[in-house]
Order: C-alpha cells, then sequence, then structure tokens
C-alpha cells in the first residue's frame, strides 16, 4: 500500500520537474495561448488529492498498528 | 418566570456586579487609553484613513479582551445555580445586551480618547454613529458566543481569539467601509446596502446564537 | 457493487470533464494587431495575428472591418494571407472619424466562412486633426457589417487575457461550488447530531468538513496560480472573493484545533458541531454579501454573484455542471473513506 503511494509520488516529481524546470522561463506558462497555466492547475489538484490520500494512508497504517497491538 | 423577565433579572446582576468590581471595565478603559496614547506617541499626524484602520482596530481587541472572560469569570458552581433557575436563551441574551452595552460604551470612550489625540475626520455624524451602534451590537454577538464555546475549551484565551477574529472579519470589513463613507474618504452613494448588510449578519449572528445556545449549555 | 455506483459515477465524470475540458478547441480569435495606432487620412496596412484560425483555407472570404462603438464600420480595401494565423490588412482611413473627440479607439472585426467572426475589443486607437462628424458619417457608414458567418464547431469562447485558461472554469472554480456543498451537507449532518446526539453524525460532519477544506485549498492555490498568469499577482487584496476564502479556510482550521482542544468525546462532538453552524452562518456574508460590495476581479460582481449568460455559454455549461457534479462526488467518496477511519477509532477506543 505505502510503496505504491510512493511510486506515485515519484511518478508525479518526474512528471511536474520538466514543467518547473522549464518555467524559469517567464514566456512558457504565456506560450500556446497560456495552456500551461491549465496544466499546472489540472497538476496542482491532482497532487492536493494525492497528498490527502498519503495522509489517508498513514492514518490507516496506525490503526492497523493499533490494532495489531491490541491483538 | 418569563423570558423577559429572566433576561432583565440577570442583566442587573450583571450589571450590580460590574459596579461591585469595576476591574474589568477599568482594566478595559486603561487598555484602551494606554493604546490611543502609544499610536499617537508613534504617528503624531494621524491620516483618515489610518485614523479609521487603527480606531476599528483597537475597538476590535478591546472586544474581544473585554467579552472574553464573560463566560469563564462566574465560577463553575455558579453556572450550575443560573443552569437550575433560568432559561438558557435569557442568559445568552441578558450577556449579549450587557456586552453590547459594554461595548458601546468602549467604543464611545475611545472615540472621545482617540479624536483627542488624533483629531476627528468624521464628517457625517449620523453615519459614524450607526456604525459604531452596529458594531457594537455585531462584535458584541458574535464574541459573546464564541466566548462561551472557547469557555468549554481547555486554553479558552487562544481559542477566543482563533475562532472570533475569523467571524468577525464580514462585520468588520463592512464597518471600515461604513466609517471610511462617514468621513469622505470614499464615496458610495449605495450605502445604505451596507447598513443594511451589517443590520442582516446581526440579524443571522443573533438568531443563530440563540437558537444554539442551549447545547452549549447542557453540562 | 451496486451500493458503490455513485464512486464510479463521480470518476467516470472527471474523466469526460478531463478529456472534455482539454480537447474541445477555443473558437478561432484574434490575438493582436500591430501597430496599434494610425493617423486619420492614410493608407495603413497592419499585421493581425489570429488564434486557432484557418485563413489559409478560407483566404476567399475574408473580410475586415474597423467598428466604433455605435456600429459605424470601415471596410478593409486590401487583405493578403500569410499563413494560418496571420493577415496583412489595409485601410484607407478617411481624414474624417465618426466621433467629436480627436483620439479613439475602434475595434477589429474579422470574418471568414470557416472560423466565423471574431473581434478584437479596443484595437487600433486612430487620431484624427480637425472633427467633423457630419463628413464622418457618410465615410464610415453605419450598419455595413453584416453577413457574418457563425462557427459551427463545437468550442469554447475564446476571450483576450484568459485564452486557454478559460478551461481552469472547470478545474477551478468548480472546486469552490464542491466545497460550499461539503460544507452545507456536513451543517447539515452537524443539525443532525444535535437533534439527535448520535455519534455518527457528528463524525460524518467531521469527514465532510476535511476533505471541503481540502477542495478550499486546492481553491485557493489553484486561484492563485490562474491569477498570477492572467492578472500578474498570485494573491490581490482587490480580489475580495479569494481572501474571503482565505478566512473561511481560517474558520475550519479554528474548527479542527477547537477539535483537538478538547478531551471528552460527547463535548468535542457537541461544541463542534454548533460551533460548525455557527461558523457556516458566518461565511455565508463572507462568500456572498461582501463581494457585492466592493469592486472585484471575478465575473458577475455588483449585483450579480453567478456567471452571467456572457461568461458561460451553452457549450460550458456541458462541462462545467458535471465538473461541479464529478468534484462533488469525488469529495463525498473521500469523506466516506476519513467517515470509516474515523468509526473505526470509535470502535478501538470505545467512544459512543
Amino acid at each position: 500500500m505505502k510503496k505504491s503511494t510512493l511510486l506515485l509520488f515519484f511518478l508525479q516529481l518526474i512528471l511536474v520537474f520538466p514543467l518547473s524546470a522549464q518555467s524559469d522561463n517567464p514566456d512558457f506558462f504565456r506560450s500556446i495561448g497560456k495552456i500551461y497555466v491549465v496544466v499546472a492547475v489540472i497538476m496542482a489538484v491532482f497532487l492536493g488529492i494525492l497528498l490527502f490520500l498519503i495522509y489517508l494512508d498513514r492514518k490507516v497504517t496506525k490503526l492497523e498498528n493499533q490494532i495489531k497491538e491490541n491483538e | 418566570m418569563s423570558i423577559l423577565k429572566e433576561v432583565r433579572f440577570l442583566l442587573q446582576k450583571e450589571l450590580v456586579l460590574e459596579w461591585r468590581q469595576k476591574y474589568a471595565l477599568s482594566g478595559i478603559l486603561l487598555y484602551v487609553l494606554s493604546t490611543v496614547y502609544i499610536v499617537y506617541a508613534a504617528t503624531q499626524q494621524v491620516q483618515p484613513h489610518i485614523w479609521n484602520a487603527l480606531f476599528w482596530i483597537i475597538i476590535l481587541f478591546a472586544s474581544v479582551n473585554a467579552i472574553a472572560k464573560s463566560f469563564t469569570q462566574d465560577g463553575e458552581k455558579r453556572q450550575l445555580y443560573f443552569y437550575t433557575l433560568v432559561n438558557p436563551m435569557a442568559v445568552i441574551i441578558a450577556k449579549i445586551i450587557y456586552n453590547a452595552l459594554l461595548l458601546g460604551l468602549i467604543s464611545f470612550l475611545t472615540f472621545a480618547a482617540f479624536s483627542l489625540v488624533a483629531g476627528n475626520p468624521v464628517k457625517i455624524a449620523s453615519q459614524f454613529a450607526i456604525a459604531l451602534f452596529l458594531g457594537s451590537l455585531g462584535f458584541s454577538i458574535a464574541f459573546t458566543f464564541i466566548s462561551s464555546i472557547a469557555a468549554q475549551a481547555k486554553n479558552s484565551s487562544t481559542m477566543m481569539a482563533i475562532m472570533s477574529f475569523p467571524v468577525i472579519i464580514p462585520v468588520l470589513l463592512t464597518l471600515i467601509k461604513l466609517s471610511a463613507n462617514s468621513m469622505r474618504i470614499m464615496q458610495d452613494t449605495a450605502i445604505w446596502k451596507d447598513i443594511y448588510t451589517l443590520i442582516a449578519i446581526d440579524g443571522i449572528l443573533i438568531a443563530v446564537a440563540i437558537i444554539l445556545f442551549p447545547f452549549l449549555w447542557r453540562d | 457493487m451496486r451500493k458503490f455506483w455513485w464512486k464510479y459515477l463521480g470518476a467516470a465524470i472527471l474523466v469526460y470533464v478531463i478529456l472534455a475540458g482539454m480537447l474541445i478547441p477555443l473558437k478561432p480569435g484574434v490575438l493582436e494587431i500591430s501597430p496599434s495606432t494610425a493617423q486619420a487620412a492614410q493608407t495603413m496596412t497592419f499585421t493581425v495575428e489570429g488564434y486557432n484560425t484557418n485563413y489559409d483555407k478560407a483566404s476567399s472570404s475574408i473580410r475586415a472591418w474597423l467598428r466604433s462603438d455605435d456600429d459605424h464600420g470601415l471596410t478593409a480595401s486590401e487583405i493578403t494571407v500569410v499563413d494560418y494565423n496571420t493577415l496583412n490588412v489595409t485601410f484607407n482611413i478617411p481624414k474624417w472619424l465618426p466621433y467629436e473627440s480627436k483620439v479613439k479607439y475602434f475595434s477589429l472585426i474579422l470574418d471568414n466562412e470557416i472560423d466565423g467572426a471574431s473581434v478584437l475589443p479596443s484595437a487600433v486607437s486612430l487620431t484624427q486633426e480637425v472633427p467633423n462628424l457630419a463628413r464622418a458619417k457618410a465615410l464610415w457608414p453605419q450598419g455595413n457589417i453584416k453577413d457574418l458567418h457563425t462557427n459551427e464547431v463545437i468550442s469554447f469562447p475564446y476571450r483576450n487575457i484568459l485564452y486557454e485558461t478559460i478551461r481552469n472554469l472547470y478545474f477551478h472554480v468548480s472546486l469552490w461550488l464542491a466545497m460550499m456543498i461539503l460544507f452545507i451537507v456536513s451543517v447539515f449532518y452537524s443539525i443532525k447530531y444535535l437533534r439527535t446526539f448520535n455519534k455518527d453524525f457528528d463524525d460524518k460532519a467531521l469527514a465532510l468538513t476535511s476533505s471541503g477544506l481540502m477542495f478550499g485549498i486546492l481553491g485557493l492555490i489553484t486561484g492563485s496560480i490562474w491569477a498570477k498568469h492572467t492578472w500578474g499577482t498570485y494573491w490581490t487584496w482587490q480580489e475580495i472573493k479569494l481572501n474571503m476564502t482565505a478566512v473561511a479556510m481560517l474558520i475550519y482550521a479554528a474548527y479542527f484545533i477547537l477539535r483537538s482542544s478538547m478531551e471528552d468525546s460527547e463535548r468535542k462532538s457537541r461544541i463542534s458541531s454548533v460551533y460548525n453552524i455557527f461558523a457556516f452562518a458566518a461565511l455565508i456574508p463572507l462568500l456572498y454579501v461582501i463581494p457585492r460590495l466592493t469592486s472585484s476581479l471575478h465575473p458577475g460582481n455588483g449585483g450579480n454573484p453567478t456567471f452571467g449568460s456572457e461568461d458561460l455559454d451553452n457549450t460550458m455549461r456541458m462541462v462545467f455542471y458535471p465538473a461541479v457534479i464529478g468534484f462533488t462526488l469525488l469529495g463525498l467518496w473521500i469523506s466516506t473513506l476519513i467517515y470509516r477511519i474515523e468509526k473505526i477509532k470509535d470502535k478501538l477506543y470505545d467512544r459512543v
């Protein structure tokens, strides 16, 4: 469970990194009718939901450990 | 006993207590005076829009301090006594009225002290008076209710600040706009809309406070 | 499977929203015209840059006008196509302009059979020496801009400055609406808790508030990314709705701090339910009453807090409303996860 989320997170990094590397150029986000602003917004939503999932995942792991201890 | 009678009785009790102890009101007044003095010492010449902002910030902090203890100062035993005796609705209404009176007094005195040291930029007195009146009412409703919530939590003074500032911002922004208009810093022909907004916010908050208060009182 | 149909429906709707929202093209429009100033009594050739246009395929049907505010039009004398999105348009500008003032802005209107008509508002400023309204009216005929083509292809409206970011309506604005729906449902459960004192309802309210808060924070982040590239700043104090929502986030952050400051489970549920309802009552004026009072960059302010028909055309509605439903269902799905975690916690720690 945990491994898969980590994997996803790194996938995300690989996907986002080239974007942020190019964005040093101020005209990048304004190219092709500012379409990369839309891409950035979708990425932000996706990343946000992903981080929330990781947070939930850790919560569940904690509960599982608690249940194991109780047994 | 009808609710009105209970409210009157509780209000009387608050006023008598205040009169006997005096430290609450005098403490707040000292706070206001020293803040006004510091503002005067720091700025000397105050522009109207800064006057406006500083005035409401002083009032805001004075009100939070004045109201924060309104549910913690009665000891638990006395609260239990009231619980068996009166309707919770009467308790919140009496506290709101008392706090509104207190805040009205504080804001008037702040205005007097502030205009003494920093000048009086108010051009339309009636509008400013309405702002003061609706402001003390709105602050009183929101802060009284929040203080009754905070009284139930651990370290209630921090909780009071955390919970009350975001809740009061709509009232505060409308008030600042209203008083800016009364100082002619800005011109708005439809200023009545702001006054109606304030009345509506006060109305909503007081209705919700009265409905919800019995649930806080249930211990 | 049958029980969870709405979760899959939500996911399917979101897939549709992303596909439709990204694949449907923008309507052809005019990006730029240069030079943007000219004198009266001058023959001037302007270079016009289009967006998503097919000038090369529709070269025979291209027409162009300079238009004044009260519908006086000047037809272009010569149009040459450079490539699919570049035109050279020549105007014989008369000696007199249809205005009393010396300098005036005119908009550019282009039309061709493939792309339909497109407008660049306030495109060119023209300067005249001596105004003469009577003679100008003969040279600038009124109502000669007619027989415009319409673009039949399914597309989103083209707006200057916004360009492609008009698509953010589906990924940013719908987050706000989903957040409000989640908060409303959460308040509903808080009211239900206060009527029944059943811990389940408080757990549900907590779960909905958490996912609503997540959407709110995402809305703030995406909003500031969008604002940076259209208005030029990440954060603006002019934009009262942005600030008001930040305040709403503070309110709900206080809700979570309040919960953590109490030990006793019954009291925690009761007090936080009360605060949830009270904070929501304070949120209504925050989001809808205050923006009416101040000038704001969001569309629809000054009396009407929703998108007007000009901002939201029928094609956009076909994607925007599903986006709201999709994000709401996603939020509800996340909420059920948190709710189930809370239930397990209740069992584990023997809370009732």
